[in-house]
């Protein structure tokens, strides 16, 4: 009698394992959408380009760029208006206010910024010298501050 | 022991030098500054704590040092700055740590003689007290301001050759505990560029014009520049009173009573 219940009591519990394996895959898919590379969330992330394209600055697509040189787990990098811009997390604000002299390394001879708010570092680096002036830099750290 | 070869030394001078070349000198600030004309000019809008490869112009009178970065105290409008801006007359107390938006206390002195402008407007307190549009300082000036005056104080020998528009402040509005130097400035008279549109010339007959063509006469702007030499009055009550002093042509400074200063100031 036990024989014959037990095969589908064993198919159940592989069913309900495979199931709850998937479940937790997602969830983990979710929370790693959430959470980018280098800890916190990504809807600071997402209102921050959202903040910086209202004040009319053009965001290009931020990639992941090697957080060693800011000691971050993992960075994001791109341009927001020809000017290079990498946005590390931290897990805390001290952390990330003692990357600010990390930041400035980076930049080598280009005019430049590196600004931690909250647990996050944002280098700003005009490479190119397509902000003599510095208001594109100015509208970047301004939203990035506020 | 073995010798480096001349070739390593030789590779070791040259890595040296080619860091050294792409590791320049950072030079810290914070707050809009002016730019080097040999960078381009005009001012820096960069409020936050931001770094360039170049010097303070004029850093020695023109700069406060606050937290390591640099802080301009001068006024922006003499190299282009077109943001907001705010009329002060005479010496005052610049508020650093409110300009640049941080919580570390830093009161530094402005030591800019007569009507000029800063892109900051005074916070509750400083005892800057608004009149005729420009805000006067009526404070006791602290023993800093007084010790560091030797060194800052000669900041208007750089603002001499700019010739741009100063704050048009009536004085005789300045307020009765304000102690100060009243500055007759010279008067620079600035015309208009012309545009000259040439005469329309007939096309001979038979002759069929077919381009377009305009010729344009864009002179340079006339400069009528009138130079006072500054003579010092002191008055009773009135503070000091520098005045434009014998003019050379048509500016003759005169301090007497209700005068404008400022439009065209050097």
């Amino acid at each position: 009698m036990s024989a014959p219940t037990t095969a589908p009591r064993r198919g159940a519990r592989v069913t309900v394992a495979m199931m709850a394996l998937v479940a937790a895959t997602a969830l983990a898919a979710c929370g790693k959408a959430d959470k980018p590379a280098g800890g916190g969330t990504a809807a600071g992330d997402d209102a921050l380009i959202a903040a910086w394209r209202k004040a009319g600055l053009e965001v290009s697509a931020l990639t992941a760029v090697d957080g060693k040189p800011y000691s971050a787990q993992a960075c994001r990098g791109g341009t927001v208006s020809g000017v290079d811009i990498v946005l590390c997390r931290y897990d805390s604000g001290e952390d990330a206010h003692a990357a600010e002299e990390l930041g400035l390394a980076t930049l080598g001879a280009a005019t430049g910024a590196s600004l931690a708010h909250g647990a996050r570092l944002l280098v700003v680096a005009d490479r190119r010298k397509t902000d003599p002036s510095g208001r594109t830099i100015d509208a970047i750290l301004t939203a990035f501050r506020s | 022991m073995s010798r480096p070869s001349p070739l390593l030394l030789v590779l070791s001078v040259v890595v040296a030098a080619g860091t050294a070349h792409a590791d320049p000198k950072q030079h810290r600030y914070v707050g809009i500054h002016p730019v080097p004309r040999a960078e381009g000019g005009g001012m820096c809008h960069i409020q936050a704590p931001h770094v360039h490869v170049y010097a303070a112009v004029e850093g020695r009178v023109q700069f406060r040092d606050h937290d390591g970065w640099q802080h301009f105290v001068g006024d922006p409008v003499a190299y282009g700055w077109d943001g907001p801006k705010v009329a002060y007359y005479g010496h005052h107390p610049v508020p650093v740590d409110v300009v640049v938006g941080d919580d570390h206390p830093d009161v530094e002195y402005c030591y800019l003689d007569g009507p000029h402008y800063h892109a900051w407007a005074p916070p509750a307190g400083l005892q800057l007290e608004l009149r005729g549009g420009a805000y006067w300082y009526v404070g006791e000036f602290p023993k800093a301001y007084v010790e560091a005056r030797p060194v800052y104080d000669p900041i208007d020998v750089v603002y001499q050759p700019i010739r741009y528009e100063r704050p048009v402040i009536e004085v005789s509005v300045a307020p009765p505990r304000w102690y100060g130097a009243v500055v007759v400035a010279p008067t620079v008279v600035v015309a208009p560029p012309v545009v000259v549109a040439p005469p329309v010339r007939p096309a001979p007959p038979g002759h069929v014009h077919g381009g377009v063509g305009v010729e344009v006469h864009v002179p340079l702007p006339s400069v009528r520049v009138e130079v006072a030499v500054p003579t010092v009055q002191i008055g009773i009550g009135g503070g000091v009173i520098i005045g434009g002093g014998r003019g050379h042509g048509r500016g003759r400074g005169h301090d007497k009573g209700k005068h404008k200063h400022g439009r065209g100031h050097r």
